[in-house]
C-alpha cells in the first residue's frame, strides 16, 4: 500500500487466521502470551479474491434492523449470526450481534461478495449435518448451545475439507470467509450494513473524527510536558 | 479550475503519459513555461471532496488501486516459473488509478537520497550477479531540485543529526511528534542511536494556498480530504491547469506510442472514457506512467523498426525492477498511544543508512515508527495481534479492545539490489479488460536484501524493548510478491548499451521520447523514493524546456 504498506503482513495474518481456540477457555493474559497456535492453511481470501473483486462496490445505506434480508433465508441468517457471535461474542462490550454484523453479511453476499455465496451455502450444509449429530433434536447450528457451537467450530477449523453428499467442502475456507465478513461487519463503515452505532470502533477506542489536535497519546503528551519543563528551566 | 482543451489531430508540444509524482511535476513545469501539454491519465479525476474514510473500499476492494477485475496482473518469483494471475489481496505492482497517481494514496514519507546513494558502485565495488551501478547524476546536481520539491510541493521537516546537505531550510516545521515517534526516540536514545524528525510531504502549516494537516489519520492508502497531503493532485495539477496551457485528460488508457518514418514518436494512442480509440499527436512524448506501466507501454509499442519495444535497443526496458526491502516489528505498550491519529511517521532513525561491509552484506536503510497495523480498525482486527494470540472468540475480542490504542510498529525501509531477473514483461497468456497483455511481474529478493531487512528488524526489536514495550513481535521476512515502489525498469545512464535513458531522461533510441518516473532509478535508495522521483522530474523539466526552446527536441 501506499508507501511501505506491506501487504505481505496482512496476507500472512489472513493465512494463519484459522487457528483453533485453546482448550482451556478461562486463560490469563500470561497464558495467552505462551499459547502458540498451529499456523496452517491458505487463506480463503487468497484463493477466492477475484470473485470478491469482480462484484463491484457496496454502497448501501445504513439498514433498518427490521428489514428483510436480501439473500439470506431466516435460517441461514440465524446460523451465520450464531457463527459471527462465536467469532466476536457479546459480553460486557458489544459483539457481532449488537453491531448488526449479519446485516453486513447479507448485504455483502447480495453485492460485492456474491461470488462467496456457494461456499457459504455448502459450509452451512456441512455445519448443520454436524450440528444434528451433536445435539438430539437440533436441526441447525443455531440450535446448539453456545459451548457446543464453539466446539463444533473448533473442529471445522482444524479440518480443511469435508467430503459429504454435496461433494468436497472447504470448511476451513468457509470459516475464514465468515470470520472476514464478521470483522468487516464489526469494523467497516456503518454504510456497509454493520458496525451499528460505531459499536466496533468504540470497542477499539477508535474515535471517528475528521480532525485531531496534539497531543494524540500518553507518550507524546509527556514529551510535550518535558519540553515545557525544559523551557521553564 | 479546468484547463483548456486541445484537438487530438493538432500536435501539442508535449503529451505526458501519467499524472502522478513525476507526470504532475512535468505538466506544471512545462505548461507554466508556455508549452502546450496534454496529460493522459488512466484513472478518474477524483478531487479532495471525493475522498472518504472507507477502509473496506480502499484497503480491501481497491477502489482506487485496481488489481483483479479489469486489471489482472500475473506474478512469479523466477523466470523459470509459469506466472499465475495474482490473487493475493493486493496487486503485485501496486499503484493508484487516479489523477495524481500514487502521490494521492502514498503515506508521504519524503526523505531525500544522500550523496552516497548516487555513487555506491564506486565506493563499494561491483556486486556479482547484479546491475549495481553509479548514477549518471550526483547529489550535488540534484540538490537544487530537492529544494524545489521542498518548496513547490510542500514538505514539512527539520534537519536532524545526519541531514544531507541542503541549500535552503525546510519551508515548514515538522508535524507534531506522535507517541510512536517519542517511543522510537526513547529506544534509540538508550541504544546510543538518533531519531530525527520525519520529513513528510504533508503540510504542518497553511502553505501555497493549501490548508494544514488536520491529523485525521487516514493517510496510508487514502486520498487527503483537505489537500494537506502534497500529492500532485493538490500541489501541481491545479497550477498546470491555471497556466492555460495544460489539459488533464482522465480515464484515458494509453496503449501505444506510434513512431513516424524517421523513427520519432509522433502520436500517443489511447482509449477514452467511453472506450473509443483516440490518438493525440505531439512534438514530443514524456512517459511517466510508473515503474511498471512505463516499461509495459514501451514493450507494447513494438514495431518493425523497434521490434523489441520502443527505446529498448539495450534490452533493459522492464529489467532491474526494485521494490525496496522492508521489515516490520510490532509492539504493545502500557499506556495508550492513539497512534491512529495524524500522519504515519514522525521520527526516523538514519544511523544504519550507509552500507557497511563489516555487516557481511550490501544494504542500509532508515527505521521509522508508525501505527501501521493499528492505523485503521479492520487492518488491526485482521492482522494486528501477535501470532501467539487467538484469532476469534472472547479472548481475541478482549485483546483487540485492549491493544488497538497501545500498538505501534517500527519499519525497516531498505535497499533492493538491481537484478536483471526481476522485471516487468508482457504476459503471453493473460489479457486485461482492454485486451492488452497483462503486466507480468517477476520478482525475488536478493539474499542481501533479506539480510538487510533482518538487520534493520533486529535493531527495531532492540529499540522497542529499550523503549519499554510490554510485548514485541516480528513479521516474518519473506520473499516479496507485492511492490508499491516500482523502480529501476528504464534505468538512466551514459552508455546506451547499459541504460534506457540518458542523464536527462531522454531515451537513447528515440530523440523526442523522454521517460521520467521511478523507472529511471539506477539503485533503489533506502525505501522512500518519491522525493527523488520528483527532484528528477523538476530537473528533467528544466532540461526539456531549454532543449525545446532551442528546438532540440
Amino acid at each position: 500500500m501506499p508507501d511501505t504498506l506491506d501487504s505481505r503482513i496482512l496476507t500472512h495474518a489472513l493465512a494463519t487466521a484459522d487457528r483453533p481456540l485453546p482448550k482451556r477457555m478461562n486463560k490469563t493474559r500470561r497464558d495467552f502470551l505462551k499459547f502458540t497456535g498451529a499456523a496452517v492453511g491458505s487463506s480463503w481470501l487468497t484463493l477466492h479474491w477475484p470473485e470478491v473483486m469482480a462484484a463491484g462496490e457496496a454502497a448501501a445505506k445504513a439498514r433498518d434492523a427490521t428489514a428483510a434480508f436480501e439473500v439470506l433465508t431466516k435460517a441461514e441468517a440465524a446460523d451465520l449470526a450464531a457463527m459471527a457471535s462465536q467469532i466476536f461474542p457479546s459480553d460486557d462490550l458489544p459483539g457481532a450481534t449488537e453491531a448488526g454484523v449479519i446485516y453486513y453479511i447479507d448485504r455483502a453476499l447480495a453485492t460485492f461478495a456474491a461470488g462467496q455465496k456457494s461456499l457459504i451455502d455448502d459450509g452451512l450444509e456441512v455445519l448443520n449435518v454436524k450440528a444434528r449429530a451433536v445435539k438430539p433434536g437440533a436441526q441447525r447450528f443455531a440450535d446448539l448451545d453456545f459451548s457446543q457451537q464453539t466446539a463444533l467450530l473448533n473442529s471445522i477449523v482444524t479440518t480443511p475439507r469435508v467430503t459429504s453428499t454435496i461433494g468436497h467442502t472447504d470448511t476451513r475456507g468457509f470459516f475464514q470467509a465468515v470470520r472476514f465478513m464478521t470483522l468487516a461487519g464489526m469494523f467497516a463503515l456503518p454504510s456497509y450494513g454493520g458496525n451499528r452505532d460505531y459499536a466496533g470502533w468504540q470497542l477499539l477506542g477508535f474515535e471517528h473524527r475528521q480532525a485531531w489536535e496534539p497531543p494524540f497519546g500518553y507518550y507524546d503528551a509527556q514529551y510535550s510536558n518535558q519540553d515545557a519543563d525544559d523551557d521553564r528551566s | 479550475m479546468t484547463g483548456r482543451k486541445y484537438p487530438t489531430r493538432e500536435p501539442v508540444d508535449f503529451v505526458i503519459v501519467g499524472s502522478g509524482a513525476a507526470g504532475g511535476v512535468l505538466a506544471k513545469e512545462l505548461s507554466a513555461s508556455g508549452f502546450d501539454v496534454v496529460v493522459l491519465e488512466q484513472g478518474p479525476y477524483r478531487k479532495a471532496s471525493d475522498f472518504v474514510h472507507d477502509e473496506l473500499g480502499i484497503m480491501f476492494h481497491f477502489d482506487m488501486s485496481g488489481g483483479g477485475g479489469k486489471h489482472p496482473q500475473t506474478f512469479r518469483h523466477l523466470e523459470t516459473e509459469a506466472a499465475q494471475i495474482q490473487v493475493n489481496p493486493t496487486p503485485p505492482a501496486f499503484y493508484a488509478y487516479t489523477v495524481g497517481g500514487s502521490s494521492v494514496h502514498f503515506s508521504a514519507n519524503y526523505w531525500r537520497f544522500r550523496p552516497v546513494d548516487f555513487k555506491e558502485r564506486s565506493l563499494l565495488g561491483h556486486i556479482e550477479g547484479t546491475g549495481f551501478d553509479d548514477w549518471p547524476v550526483t547529489y550535488e546536481e540534484l540538490e537544487p531540485y530537492y529544494t524545489k520539491v521542498d518548496w513547490e510541493i510542500g514538505v514539512s521537516g527539520a534537519p536532524g543529526h545526519s541531514d544531507p546537505p541542503r541549500s535552503k531550510p525546510y519551508p515548514l516545521p515538522p508535524l507534531p511528534v506522535k507517541s510512536s515517534g517519542v517511543l522510537l526516540e526513547k529506544g534509540a536514545g538508550k541504544l546510543g542511536l538518533h531519531a530525527d524528525p520525519a520529513p513528510m510531504a504533508v503540510l504542518s502549516r497553511p502553505f501555497n494556498g493549501r490548508p494544514a494537516c488536520i491529523h485525521c489519520g487516514f493517510c496510508m492508502g487514502f486520498g487527503c480530504e483537505v489537500n494537506a497531503k502534497s500529492s500532485t493532485l493538490a500541489s501541481m495539477i491545479p497550477l498546470a491547469e491555471a497556466s492555460g496551457h495544460c489539459e488533464i485528460r482522465p480515464e484515458s488508457t494509453v496503449y501505444r506510442i506510434e513512431t513516424d518514418r524517421q523513427g520519432r514518436a509522433s502520436e500517443v494512442v489511447y482509449w477514452d472514457a467511453k472506450g473509443a480509440e483516440q490518438a493525440q499527436r505531439a512534438r514530443a512524448v514524456i512517459v511517466s506512467a510508473n515503474g511498471a506501466e512505463t516499461p509495459r507501454l514501451l514493450l507494447l509499442s513494438e514495431s518493425d523498426r523497434y521490434p523489441d519495444g520502443l527505446a529498448n535497443s539495450s534490452g533493459l526496458v522492464g529489467k532491474y525492477l526494485m521494490f525496496n526491502g522492508h521489515s516490520a516489528a510490532h509492539a504493545f505498550f502500557d499506556k495508550p498511544l492513539h497512534d491512529y491519529k495524524s500522519v504515519q511517521c514522525s521520527r526516523v532513525v538514519y544511523d544504519f543508512y550507509d552500507s557497511d561491509p563489516k555487516r557481511g552484506f550490501y544494504g542500509g536503510g532508515g527505521i521509522d515508527a508508525r501505527p501501521f497495523l493499528s492505523a485503521t480498525p479492520m487492518f488491526f482486527a485482521l492482522a494486528g495481534l501477535p501470532p501467539d494470540m487467538p484469532t476469534w472468540g472472547a479472548e481475541y475480542k478482549r485483546m483487540l479492545a485492549e491493544n488497538f490504542i497501545r500498538n505501534m510498529s517500527i519499519l525497516g525501509n531498505g535497499t533492493s539490489l538491481p537484478l536483471a531477473s526481476n522485471n516487468i514483461t508482457l504476459d503471453p497468456n493473460t489479457k486485461d479488460f482492454w485486451g492488452r497483455p497483462s503486466l507480468r511481474v517477476t520478482y525475488k529478493d536478493h539474499p542481501d536484501d533479506h539480510a538487510n531487512a533482518k538487520f534493520l528488524q533486529d535493531r527495531a526489536v532492540e529499540m522497542l524493548e529499550a523503549a519499554g514495550a510490554t510485548k514485541v513481535w516480528r513479521s516474518p521476512i519473506m520473499d516479496q510478491n507485492i511492490g508499491a515502489h516500482l523502480l529501476g525498469t528504464c534505468r538512466m545512464g551514459n552508455d546506451p548499451e547499459k541504460s534506457v535513458v540518458d542523464r536527462y531522461h531522454r531515451s537513447h533510441d528515440v530523440p523526442n521520447l523522454f521517460i521520467c518516473d521511478g523507472s529511471s532509478f539506477v539503485t533503489s535508495g533506502r525505501g522512500q523514493p518519491t522525493m527523488t522521483i520528483q527532484a528528477l522530474a523538476f530537473r528533467a523539466a528544466d532540461y526539456i524546456r531549454d532543449a525545446a526552446r532551442r528546438d532540440e527536441i
